[in-house]
């Protein structure tokens, strides 16, 4: 049972893992070929791995409804929505499920443009009503840092709207200065930050040191 | 008055906020709006690609939430493509897309009486990201045998000679996420060494600069600013050359508003530590 729960799923970390690292580097057609096969089984798999997040999502509702947590009622929205486009994927304008699924006509095609797209649209508009009042409340500038960052920003701020181009012709060519020479500098180096990160965490995971993703607290 | 300012309630922000995006809307003030070289770059390279008679693959990677930035750089891009005999491979990357993109692709096509599997074919959405990527690189028929209607990819005009990425003149990645740094540079552009465009999100676009500078991507066009300089280039003025002036004018009022904490903070408030 260990070897099932542990030392199976290492293994194939480890093989696959370091499978993976070598065919990059080795241009032969026998590695470029076992990578195009990897990458076909990760496409299958990620397509059962959809699988799994709707049981987790649907499982999670569930206990929301059973324990009748706050707010329990949304959690039968969820299960509304999810079974209607299930049914209107499936009924496909009529054609059924076996026949490519139509994009341009349909109840499925109307959810989607009468509610899925206000709705989330909306959401995201709100961002601006937001930022707006977290800005007036919290962007102080405080320190020298913090007023460098406020100046910068209300630059960048003129400049990516025509209304900075009507004030002067410097304001979109500093804001673009300003985001080409020192938001770049400072990216890249969180970037590489970032990659070396990424890069370790690879191999401890790959030589069976990080071991979270088994799960069971280890 | 004191008080009040320092501990402003958001409603008055927010019914700023809302009559400079509802007035601006509904009335026209001219803005001058210059497309910058990023921009541009996009541009250019779809005017080589049509003297090439080439084809140009897009990938869709956004959804309803990124609408209002990403559908017209969507519009803009496929109007100069359709109008420039451009060839258009489309696909996508996230689902929400597909229905987007099909509402984009009927409307410009019949702008440009452009002709399904001759002028442009839609792929639709698949599993993988990376590994779609790497499939389609040396294989891009045995990864897309169909598109999204049912046609086999090798027995359509703008397909059947498509073998891999490198046989694509032109990428353009429209994106509300990591797809264009994290899926398409990596797995794509730095294998194949094809010509890359990006258009995306404003607060993703300072993200791309490393990448501009090291010529991994050829032009970028940043939120909706970049939409409204591609409407520009091609002078075909839409959503977002409209959306201009909502935009200019909450930047504005968001500016004062900072200017104003500010002020309250330095005159009254910054012995206290700043409003709660």
């Amino acid at each position: 049972m260990l070897f099932l729960r542990r030392t199976l799923p290492l293994l194939i970390a480890f093989i696959v893992g370091t499978l993976g690292i070598l065919i990059y580097y080795i241009p032969h057609t026998a590695a470029q070929d076992l990578e195009q096969e990897l990458a076909r089984w990760d496409r299958i798999i990620a397509a059962f791995a959809m699988l799994l997040g709707i049981y987790s999502l649907m499982s999670l509702h569930l206990n929301r409804v059973k324990r009748q947590q706050g707010g329990w009622g949304y959690s039968f929205l969820v299960f509304l929505g999810f079974g209607l486009m299930i049914l209107f994927s499936l009924y496909n304008d009529g054609l059924g499920p076996f026949k490519p699924q139509v994009a341009d006509s349909g109840p499925f095609v109307w959810m989607f443009d009468n509610v899925q797209v206000p709705a989330d649209a909306t959401m995201f508009s709100i961002l601006a009503f937001f930022i707006a009042s977290a800005a007036y409340r919290t962007f102080r500038a405080r320190t020298p840092e913090a007023a460098i960052l406020l100046v910068s920003a209300i630059i960048v701020m003129l400049g990516r709207v025509p209304i900075g181009v009507l004030i002067s012709d410097w304001i979109p060519w500093f804001s673009q200065w300003l985001m080409a020479v020192p938001n770049l500098a400072a990216k890249r180096g969180i970037l590489l930050g970032v990659s070396l990160g990424a890069i370790a965490t690879s191999l401890r995971i790959i030589f069976g040191i990080e071991r979270s993703y088994l799960g069971g607290g280890e | 008055m004191k008080d009040f300012l320092i501990n402003l309630d958001r409603r008055f922000i927010f019914i700023f906020v809302a009559i400079g995006v509802i007035l601006p809307a509904l009335t026209t003030f001219p803005l001058p709006i210059k497309p910058t070289a990023n921009v541009r770059a996009i541009y250019n390279t779809i005017e080589e690609v049509a003297a090439q008679n080439g084809t140009v693959l897009i990938s869709f990677d956004y959804g309803p939430g990124s609408m209002p930035e990403i559908q017209p750089m969507t519009l803009s891009v496929l109007r100069h493509c359709f109008s420039k005999k451009v060839k258009v491979v489309g696909m996508c990357l996230w689902p929400q897309a597909v229905g987007l993109v099909q509402q984009a692709l009927d409307t410009t096509s019949k702008e440009f009486d452009a002709q399904y599997g001759t002028d442009y074919v839609f792929l639709g959405y698949k599993t993988g990201m990376h590994s779609l990527v790497i499939n389609m690189g040396r294989d891009f028929q045995g990864t897309y045998p169909q598109d999204l209607q049912g046609n086999n990819t090798a027995d359509l005009a703008v397909t059947q000679r498509i073998f891999g990425l490198k046989d694509f003149d032109y990428v353009i990645c429209l994106a509300a996420g990591n797809t264009p740094d994290g899926v398409w540079i990596p797995y794509g552009q730095e294998r194949y060494k094809f010509k890359f465009g990006i258009g995306c999100t404003a607060v993703m676009a300072p993200d791309q600069f490393p990448y501009l500078q090291s010529g991994q991507m050829n032009g970028l066009m940043g939120g909706l600013a970049g939409a409204a300089e591609y409407e520009k280039l091609i002078n075909t003025p839409g959503t977002a050359t409209d959306g201009m002036r909502p935009q200019s004018v909450v930047h504005v009022i968001i500016i004062l508003f900072i200017l104003l904490g500010n002020t309250i903070y330095f005159l009254y408030d910054r012995k206290k530590g700043g409003a709660k």
